[in-house]
């Protein structure tokens, strides 16, 4: 794993691009596929992650459960095998591929050793492009992401999020959530001709995204998705929405659970932000100072000297592709929830109007630039930084300009950021579990 | 930070492959890796980073071989096996494993505690874990107001960290910069034997701990299994959870834990890893200069002696709380983790459990009788727990599902398993060897689940054990340890919830 060894050590030592990842990885077009593979010297371990925009924002109006099913279609059999001769396939050779559908993509994770490498891209291939998509399997499918729906719907952390979504994303933003019990409808009422349609029309190589890490040549990868993934066409871009979410007054909503000791609680607001956007990056170092890690605000304060919850934490997220949100999440015991609340949103005010110190953004700086380093160490970690950096717009290079980036952000421009895109007094207040049902 | 629950599964690799997909994911993680409370933890800083934190199923030892024995005045060289090499402190006792990876420049730190839940009584149940927590309060060399806790100390560096508390350990680890390990071990030393046990901070932290135990609580799931394993377990102190009853940890005096902490916390009871970019002599001369310093405990460590009576009939366990999905756990004691079936257990869990053509996967979730079914070993340093389970597709019943898991295993006990299912597993396991040499912090997990077992050997030899195992040697376990007479049996029944699924 030398040359993944130089990279973090070049990266630790100086934080700046010394180390040139563009030298050492491959980005081509292959099959109509971006590919980029890295090769480190960890032997016979392949990662493989991929995204595709098959996700639920692409769902046809009233058809939302349709993105979900197609991606749980994927590993149900192709055209040409079952689902028990893939996973025979994959066992016999002690390899993984698995599909999950977020929000804007179909995102797609294999492992397996060097030599299994084109059986294991040859079944992703024939998963996505030619699924079976057969009806006793479609209701199998469908029965169990019912069930996986009822059972999220006594989850207060699942409901929380769900509720904080639709509170603060507009109808017809790609992060706006549908409920459980949407979703249950929709799940109930798709059809196999809408699933055929919806992969017919989504799934392709037009914007798809492939990252492959480890004992691997760029040529031999190339080779391998050439051969898996020629003749494929098709594929639609990200939905990216006209105008970012706004909020213009503050609101309240509880999710009554019942026998739950625990009430999940989160408080936010979209930021209208895109991750590559100028001031994210300055709003995500403070927002870490408020509520990332031990010594971020919120637990050094709520938790550690006040006793008040086991988790609490500030991040921001979903703005890879659109804006995003920002937001405070916390557990309190029902008989603590108001202390918990106020003060919690002391620190949110303290925050907004005070702004971070000097010490405090320095000592975060290092912080993130050596958890992020760490990060690096191994072959999963680099795979889903090249990736993640690629969905937000950025080429192969931001892997080793991130460093820099941090360590540039001043003070003023964290204060700033903080200040132009947060606001307390229109922020969403979402309370789940064993609480009183109030929404104004 | 790194995990909320780190008790590290055996087979790591394998149990990950079983959970494939998103829902089989979330299931797996409520079956095998609830027994463990672990410290504190937030908002990953992943959060703020292009890249999150490397999934943990990619890990494990290295291949190399060890190195000549190092030579370090005040240590003697134990053993080597597998690329680790043990090493013993002479002045007290501690041991130390050194991993050498050169991969990439990043150490695993990480000193595990021969103590757990297994070592508490009534009264102080959940102890073990509530001093994990204090010992993030700060040292008398080490603390907040000194600006160099082991918070700040290791958030300022990047270092993920964390710690966990299981029945049989509590261990405390740091994946960091090799630069910063002496920063690290100086401060994982200091608090071995010169913590701060302040009242005032047990009554902040006992809040954390309780809502650390609200959580659990919230989730059914969670309660069926702690309820099976109190049942099961009758004289063992596995009979309670880990994080303690709720009155223990809300009435647990100061003193009580100082009592705790002066037992257990001596080099003599506890293990040093050390996996990654390290010079031997470098790294054993560190851990001299900061551990050497203490003595071996005044006291022999407190040995167990409680041994669970035979059981002569069937348990049963039912939970009745609002939720959507009902579940099925049958439990078996089997031996512990160290004993020699414990492979063949392991190979019997993955026929049951692992991939599509698991034999659970085709009973029940293919035939629309369960969204997920599993099996698994928790492996303990004296009885095991091995656990059979499923979470009820809508409209199945448990009476159904129960036979239907009943059935599965008496076709084992009846027919044997067949010569392609077990080579399919040795394979999964050959991969999952190869996986392992990818990070440091899983390996150091999974090293840590063996001490805790009691032979960190096992770490390199029992995947070699899972080669040898035929299926005859299936067959005899499952008709040795899954008898119906010595079974617990847990339903969740789930009853109606007063509120609606969403507007």
């Amino acid at each position: 794993m030398m040359r993944q060894y130089l990279l973090t050590a070049l990266l630790l030592a100086s934080g700046v691009a010394a180390a040139n990842v563009a030298d050492q990885s491959h980005r081509s077009q292959v099959g109509g596929v971006d590919l980029v593979t890295y090769h480190t010297d960890v032997k016979d371990v392949v990662v493989i992650l991929g995204s595709l925009p098959a996700g639920d924002a692409m769902a046809e109006p009233g058809n939302f459960a349709i993105p979900t099913l197609a991606g749980m279609m994927l590993d149900r059999g192709t055209k040409s095998l079952d689902k028990f001769a893939i996973a025979e396939q994959l066992d016999n050779v002690g390899a993984e591929i698995s599909f999950s559908v977020g929000t804007q993509s179909l995102e797609i994770r294999a492992k397996c050793l060097k030599k299994d490498l084109p059986l294991v891209i040859g079944l992703i291939a024939a998963e996505l492009r030619t699924p079976a998509l057969q009806v006793q399997e479609f209701n199998k499918a469908r029965q169990q992401f019912i069930g996986a729906l009822e059972a999220s719907a006594q989850n207060t952390e699942a409901r929380a999020q769900e509720a904080f979504g639709r509170a603060i994303f507009p109808q017809g933003h790609p992060n706006r959530p549908h409920t459980v019990s949407e979703y249950e409808a929709a799940a109930k009422a798709a059809t196999l001709d809408d699933l055929k349609a919806f992969h017919a029309k989504y799934y392709g190589p037009a914007h798809m995204t492939l990252v492959v890490v480890g004992d691997v040549a760029a040529a031999d990868t190339e080779t391998a998705i050439g051969k898996a993934f020629s003749g494929w066409t098709g594929g639609q871009d990200y939905v990216r929405p006209a105008t970012p979410a706004l909020l213009k007054s503050a609101s309240e909503v509880s999710v009554p659970l019942t026998d739950k000791p625990s009430v999940s609680v989160i408080i936010g607001q979209p930021t209208g932000l895109r991750y590559k956007d100028s001031d994210a990056l300055a709003l995500r170092v403070g927002t870490a100072i408020l509520g990332s890690g031990f010594t971020g605000r919120l637990m050094g304060i709520v938790r550690d000297k006040e006793g008040l919850t086991y988790n609490i934490g500030a991040g921001m997220s979903d703005d890879s592709i659109v804006d995003g949100r920002w937001d405070i999440s916390a557990s309190f015991a029902p008989a603590l929830l108001d202390k918990g609340l106020a003060s919690t949103r002391r620190e949110l005010d303290r925050l907004w109007k005070d702004g971070v110190t000097e010490q405090e953004l320095a000592a975060r700086k290092q912080g993130l630039v050596g958890g992020y380093l760490v990060g690096l160490s191994t072959t999963a970690g680099l795979a889903n930084a090249i990736l993640t950096n690629l969905q937000r717009g950025y080429d192969v290079n931001r892997v080793e300009e991130y460093p820099g980036a941090v360590k540039a952000l001043t003070r003023d421009q964290v204060n700033a950021a903080i200040k132009n895109h947060l606001n307390p007094s229109v922020m969403v207040l979402v309370k789940a579990g064993s609480v009183a049902a109030t929404a104004h | 930070m790194v995990e909320k629950f780190n008790k590290t599964p055996l087979s790591r690799n394998l149990r990950a492959a079983r959970a494939r997909g998103a829902c089989m994911a979330a299931l797996g993680a409520v079956f095998f890796a609830v027994a463990s409370a672990a410290a504190p933890t937030a908002v990953s800083p992943a959060a703020v980073t292009p890249t999150a934190t490397a999934p943990r199923a990619l890990t494990q030892p290295m291949a190399a071989p060890a190195s000549a024995p190092t030579v370090v005045a005040g240590f003697s060289y134990v053993k080597s096996l597998g690329g680790i090499d043990e090493y013993r402190l002479d002045s007290n006792g501690l041991t130390v494993l050194l991993v050498p990876d050169h991969s990439a420049p990043v150490v695993t730190f990480q000193v595990t505690y021969q103590v757990g839940s297994r070592n508490e009584v009534t009264g102080t149940t959940g102890a073990t874990h509530i001093l994990e927590h204090m010992m993030f309060k700060g040292s008398e060399g080490f603390n907040d107001p000194k600006g160099n806790s082991v918070k700040q100390f290791l958030e300022r560096v990047g270092g993920q960290f964390n710690a966990s508390t299981s029945f049989d350990r509590t261990n405390y680890f740091a994946t960091i910069g090799r630069e910063s390990l002496e920063g690290y071990i100086a401060i994982e030393a200091d608090r071995m034997r010169h913590l701060w046990l302040r009242e005032a901070d047990r009554q902040s932290e006992m809040t954390v701990v309780r809502n650390e135990f609200e959580r659990g609580k919230n989730d059914p799931n969670n309660v069926l299994l702690e309820e099976v394993t109190a049942a099961a377990y009758v004289a063992l102190p596995y009979h309670h959870p880990t994080i303690g009853w709720k009155s223990d940890i809300e009435h647990v005096p100061i003193g009580q834990l100082r009592e705790f902490y002066d037992t257990f916390y001596w080099p003599n009871n506890a293990t040093v890893t050390v996996i990654g970019d390290l010079d031997p002599t470098a790294t054993l001369s560190l851990v001299k200069k900061y551990y050497g310093v203490y003595p071996h405990s005044p006291a022999p460590i407190p040995a167990i002696y409680t041994e669970e009576p035979a059981q002569s009939g069937e348990r049963r366990v039912t939970i009745k709380r609002p939720g959507e999905l009902g579940t099925v756990i049958i439990a078996h004691k089997v031996p512990n983790g160290r004993d020699a079936d414990q492979s063949a257990l392991e190979m019997l869990d993955a026929i049951l459990s692992s991939g599509k053509n698991a034999r659970l996967y085709r009973a029940l979730v293919d035939q629309g009788l369960a969204l997920n079914a599993g099996a698994g070993t928790d492996p303990h340093h004296d009885l095991s727990l091995h656990t059979v389970y499923a979470i009820l597709a809508p409209g199945a019943a448990h009476a159904q599902v129960e036979k239907a898991l009943l059935a599965e295993i008496t076709k084992i006990k009846t027919d044997g398993v067949t010569a392609a299912e077990v080579a399919r597993v040795k394979q999964q396991f050959i991969a999952a060897d190869a996986y392992k040499r990818d990070g440091t912090a899983a390996i150091a997990g999974e090293i840590n689940e063996w001490i805790g077992v009691g032979d960190w050997t096992l770490y390199v030899t029992f995947p070699q054990k899972v080669q040898q195992v035929t299926p005859a040697d299936v067959q005899r376990v499952a008709k040795e340890y899954l008898k119906d007479d010595q079974s617990t049996t847990g339903w969740f029944i789930p009853v109606p919830p007063t509120a609606e699924k969403g507007s």
